[in-house]
């Protein structure tokens, strides 16, 4: 066994280098405190929180976040981002003759079809035997059908214009 | 939970008494948070370094290190007393440390801590890497992570045990009861560990 101690010296001599790496400092002063923390709030060892969940399952946000902490410069870039991200949207939503046209054009016609319609619906109806009427309560009232014929609310409508 | 008289810290000046290890444990397993919190102390330094030097990651080694503590408090009741708490605490962190990285098999990533000061001047470090580079903190940086590149291609139990013998110190028969195996078997897996680091860091080693 001692034979093979001497091959491995120079590997334990390297493997020294392991000793050497802390963790940050200050580490060990909290740790103990957050252990207890943690089962003071019940924590069966999963994350305690939702915040947690996220970051659990979100692990960009959290390197995003520590990246923060590092380095306050990428936070700087992070909100300058933001902001001009926010600025684009106030921009482009003030921007009114690209939408707002069509739908100006697609209201008119509507109008104009209304207008035209009650008094060409109602010569209609009384060749068809409909009870026309302005009055809402008496218009929705269904007529007996008097030689068999099926009689409804919802007739087919056409506009022809040749007046047979 | 049941707080009882306080424990007297071995940092103290005034009181230095320390406190036996076996009673700290009595009051820890009736719920006394103060005497756990003791030996959380006792043992932390070690307990994270081995799972540091396992995953070679430190968030992962805090992570790991504190629900092994948390996990140890709640099943303390069924601590018998068979063996140390301190070789106790240890199956469950090495136990916790091996389930982990069977789950993160193939994601990998190395997040290690920075040097101590006392490398830079580690004469058997400094003579494995003067003839090599130029600057010395490059070298040492670089030399970390093919160490710790060549640890992680061990397997578990193989780097376990190199972890616990040529980086911790400790004895074979203290490896054997936190492995719950025989001796001969830490004695083999140990050799054939470092043969294996051995070709792997050939480079470092001529």
């Amino acid at each position: 066994m001692n034979e093979h101690e001497n091959n491995f010296e120079s590997l334990r001599r390297l493997l020294v280098l392991k000793r050497h790496e802390t963790p940050p400092p200050g580490y060990f002063n909290y740790f103990s405190s957050q252990v207890l923390q943690r089962i003071r709030a019940g924590d069966t060892g999963k994350s305690a929180n939702w915040l947690e969940d996220l970051f659990g399952q979100a692990l960009w946000l959290e390197k995003l976040l520590q990246a923060f902490d590092v380095k306050p410069v990428f936070a700087s870039a992070f909100a300058g981002a933001l902001c001009l991200l926010l600025f684009l949207g106030i921009i482009y939503a003030e921007r009114p003759e690209i939408t707002s046209q069509p739908l100006l054009q697609a209201a008119t016609t509507t109008t104009s079809l209304a207008a035209v319609s009650p008094v060409s619906l109602s010569q209609s109806a009384d060749q068809t035997g409909i009870v026309s009427s302005t009055d809402p309560v008496l218009s929705l009232q269904p007529v007996a059908s008097l030689f068999g014929q099926q009689n409804s609310l919802a007739q087919p409508v056409s506009f022809s214009p040749s007046g047979n | 939970m049941i707080m009882s008289a306080p424990v007297r810290r071995t940092d103290d000046s005034e009181t230095p008494a320390p406190v036996d290890e076996e009673s700290l444990v009595r009051r820890a397993r009736r719920g006394d948070l103060e005497a756990y919190d003791e030996l959380v102390r006792r043992h932390q330094e070690r307990i994270y370094a081995t799972i540091y030097h396992m995953t070679a990651n430190h968030e992962d080694a805090n992570d790991l290190a504190q629900e092994s503590f948390i996990k140890a408090f709640q099943a303390l009741k069924s601590f018998k007393g068979g063996s140390s708490f301190y070789t106790w605490l240890y199956r469950i962190a090495v136990n916790k440390t091996i389930n982990f990285l069977k789950q993160r098999k193939n994601r990998i990533h190395m997040s290690l801590n920075d040097l101590d000061f006392n490398a830079e001047h580690d004469p058997d470090l400094m003579a494995l890497i003067s003839d090599k580079t130029p600057r010395r903190e490059a070298g040492l940086a670089e030399l970390q992570e093919k160490l710790n590149t060549a640890l992680l291609k061990l397997s578990e139990p193989h780097r376990l045990v190199v972890v616990l013998h040529d980086v911790q110190g400790q004895s074979h028969e203290e490896i054997a009861k936190i492995m719950d195996c025989n001796i001969g078997t830490v004695r083999s897996r140990l050799f054939y560990a470092r043969q294996q680091l051995q070709a792997l860091l050939s480079d470092y080693l001529k």
